[in-house]
């Protein structure tokens, strides 16, 4: 790490001032291109909305940044690191569209064990802290089969935030959530985003929209519009 | 947290359960070894055939082995062979830890499981081998214990390699088609210098005299370094290829625990990324095929599948044929493998009746009676069945049995392309919950077509093979049996028909 480097919910950043830095970035499939050259960059501390219809390439892009999926072409840096990399995976934390669990683990377990992988230390007040906010303090010995779908997107909300992170990137996350919880979620976004995280919100919610710092709209995998989140720009996004 | 989960699972077990099944399986293997090692008893090898062993058996074990790394490279580069849980991606693969070190545990573990029934299997082997062949039983049961854990531990090893080291799925084809290559060179040029070669060796060694002792110890010393840098290279796992394989090993897990064999081969297909061709192999414009719009979508069917399946297909059927003519010349028991070969590649020529009984709702709007439909998709799939059989007979004839293959061929290849696709039909149409609360009718269910299949292809080169032996026709003796499979592939094909009707909601 360079000298005077950022430093953002206790993580160091790299030299670069954006947390996030996407050049040229496409992704094909098999002969379907699913994002096309996208150059964007995402400054620290700033909510980003993530727009656009079914198939505009949103859960693609955040894939990419997560480094889950590689690009076919072009770049994406996270504090200067390449996505995926070591470097990058301690700076990003993702949120996916489905939320994902050990069958063999209670909640309580999950949340210890992923923020032991990213050196968190204790974080027992925080994860009670969580739990409790989220409405799942009962349920942290429960195996995460016995959730219902709201519980177990309330609970993967739990395992993105109780690890440091630089970048949040959420995919949907407000879906499957009852309107106290979307509450809730909404605080803890704006809490991280205090903390001097940068946080990425794909979503189809107006409200969410209008609460952030920035939209981001694609279309076909192209972005097509950049700028604040003003309701008659981005209407056109909402159309059929 | 690890240590945590493994006792987490290993209470959930039923200890009860656990004992029963191992109780079962154990009995089950010692009638199974009995019967066998009976079996084989019963036969002597002479020394023309100790010393063709002898000359060439390392060559022709190592294709075995070249075939068995091939696929291996062919699925490390499709993301194999770790099958890592959706969850364990997410959050330790997505941790900032070293990967090698996090995958190391799974991959170790793969191995070790992969090498200990690898030396089960081939100490069973020897257990035969030294019943028939000169050698002590202390030398093959060593001697082919260690070529069963190094064959695994070689296949699995390259798998790594090339799933670590993110080979392209041409790339890692190539690689293997080199290492089979080389291995088809020492068979026809009679050398040893292949490391597949080298591995066959290994399992002849009993045979084989000291020089080649160092020869089998290069090709394990060479699949020991292959493991070792497959395990260097682990943290090169792609994540994509990851999670995809972890969503499709789960439910095939599943659905192999529920013996739900279309299933499986629909994900298998899938973790292969066998996918049907954008655009057919060819057009069809056979106007004539308009008439019957069932056997056109037969055959669009087949023309679309992918150059992998139609050589697999194809492989199958020389595979069947050579087996075919060792369980006619040496080793009776494995004419079992020709049936369970030969069905494989009819679940694969079934696929377009099974398409139509995956999608029962569309099955149900056409305007023709379900059963009709059923037995008309049948036509299409045998004819391919019947050119899969047909290169059976072929490579048993080119294997030194020309006349009786190809008379024997001539008879078997209509009535059993018939019967081993009614098999298929079978097995694809089974509805795996049927005999949920009744798992001994849900094994009945399950294996009836596999044994029909195995009856199909035994009992028609058995009997011309004993007719043969007294100086009888050995067609005519196979074309009695062939009569009476029709007749039972006749009956399968009605009762297809039957059951699908009765699943139809919409009656006519």
């Amino acid at each position: 790490m360079s000298a005077g480097a950022a430093t953002v919910a206790g993580v160091e950043l790299g030299s670069s001032p954006a947390v996030l830095v996407a050049r040229g970035l496409g992704r094909k499939y098999e002969g379907f291109k699913a994002l096309g050259s996208l150059s964007v960059e995402v400054q620290e501390g700033e909510m980003v909305a993530l727009i656009g219809p079914n198939g505009a390439g949103k859960t693609t892009f955040l894939t990419i940044a997560a480094g889950l999926l590689e690009p076919s072409n072009g770049t994406l840096e996270v504090g200067g690191a390449s996505a995926g990399s070591l470097a990058a995976r301690r700076l990003v934390s993702y949120l996916p569209d489905t939320p994902v669990f050990y069958e063999d683990l209670s909640l309580g377990e999950h949340l210890e064990y992923v923020a032991g992988l990213h050196g968190a230390g204790d974080v027992g007040a925080r994860a009670r802290m969580l739990l409790e906010r989220l409405g799942m303090e009962s349920w942290g010995e429960s195996l995460p089969s016995e959730f219902s779908h709201g519980m177990r997107q309330k609970a993967s909300v739990a395992l993105a935030l109780i690890r440091p992170f630089s970048i949040l990137l959420a995919d949907e996350p407000f879906d499957g959530l009852d309107p106290p919880s979307r509450d809730v979620l909404f605080e803890l976004l704006a809490e991280a985003r205090k903390g001097g995280a940068a946080v990425v919100v794909s979503t189809h919610r107006r409200d969410v929209i209008a609460a952030a710092d920035r939209c981001l709209a694609l279309r076909d995998g192209r972005l097509a519009y950049d700028g604040a989140p003003k309701p008659d720009a981005i209407a056109e996004f909402f159309e059929g | 947290m690890r240590l945590a989960r493994r006792r987490r699972f290993v209470g959930q077990l039923e200890v009860m359960e656990v004992v029963y099944r191992v109780y079962v399986a154990a009995i089950f293997g010692a009638i199974a070894l009995a019967l066998i090692a009976g079996w084989v008893n019963n036969a002597g090898v002479g020394a023309g055939a100790v010393a063709d062993i002898a000359d060439k058996g390392p060559a022709l074990i190592g294709i075995v082995v070249a075939l068995a790394v091939f696929s291996g490279l062919r699925s490390g580069a499709r993301g194999g062979p770790l099958a890592i849980e959706a969850a364990e991606v997410q959050y330790v693969l997505l941790a900032p830890i070293d990967r090698r070190l996090a995958l190391r545990t799974s991959a170790l573990r793969q191995l070790r499981i992969a090498v200990l029934a690898g030396a089960v299997l081939g100490a069973v082997g020897g257990n035969f081998a030294f019943r028939r062949l000169p050698g002590s039983p202390v030398e093959w049961l060593a001697c082919l214990a260690a070529f069963g854990a190094v064959v695994p531990l070689l296949t699995l090893a390259g798998a790594l390699l090339a799933s670590g080291r993110r080979l392209r799925p041409a790339l890692a084809g190539a690689a293997g088609a080199l290492l089979l290559s080389w291995s088809l060179a020492d068979v026809a040029l009679g050398t040893k210098t292949s490391p597949a070669t080298m591995l066959g060796s290994l399992a002849t060694l009993p045979l084989q005299g000291g020089a080649t002792a160092a020869m089998a110890a290069v090709g394990v010393a060479i699949a020991a370094m292959a493991a070792g840098l497959g395990l260097a290279s682990l943290g090169g796992l792609s994540l994509e290829a990851a999670l995809r394989r972890a969503s499709l090993t789960a439910q095939l897990r599943f659905s192999a625990s529920v013996q739900d064999i279309r299933t499986v081969v629909l994900l298998r297909r899938q973790l292969a990324s066998e996918t049907p061709r954008q655009r057919p192999w060819v057009r069809l414009r056979a106007p004539r095929l308009a008439k019957h719009p069932v056997w056109r979508r037969g055959w669009q069917s087949i023309l679309r599948w992918p150059a992998a399946r139609f050589g697999r297909v194809l492989a199958l059927g020389l595979l069947a044929g050579a087996l075919a003519a060792v369980a006619w010349s040496e080793a009776t028991p494995v004419i079992v493998l020709v049936g369970l070969v030969l069905l494989v590649a009819a679940l694969d020529l079934v696929e377009p009746l099974a398409q139509e009984v995956d999608h029962p709702m569309r099955l149900e709007l056409l305007p023709a009676p379900p059963a009709a439909l059923i037995r008309e998709h049948l036509v299409s799939p045998t004819l391919g069945m019947g050119v899969v059989v047909v290169l059976g007979a072929i490579a048993a004839a080119a294997l030194g049995f020309a006349s009786t293959a190809l008379g024997v061929g001539a008879v078997m290849f209509a009535p059993t392309a018939f019967v081993l696709l009614c098999c298929a039909a079978l097995s694809a149409t089974n509805d795996p919950y049927e005999f949920l609360l009744t798992p001994l009718l849900g094994y009945l269910q399950t294996g009836l077509p596999i044994a029909v299949a195995i009856l199909a292809t035994s009992a028609p080169v058995m009997a011309a093979r004993a007719s043969a032996e007294h100086g009888g026709s050995a067609a005519a003796a196979a074309a009695g049996v062939e009569l009476v499979m029709l007749a039972i592939a006749v009956a399968i094909a009605i009762w297809l028909g039957y059951r699908v009707a009765k699943r139809t909601t919409v009656q006519p």
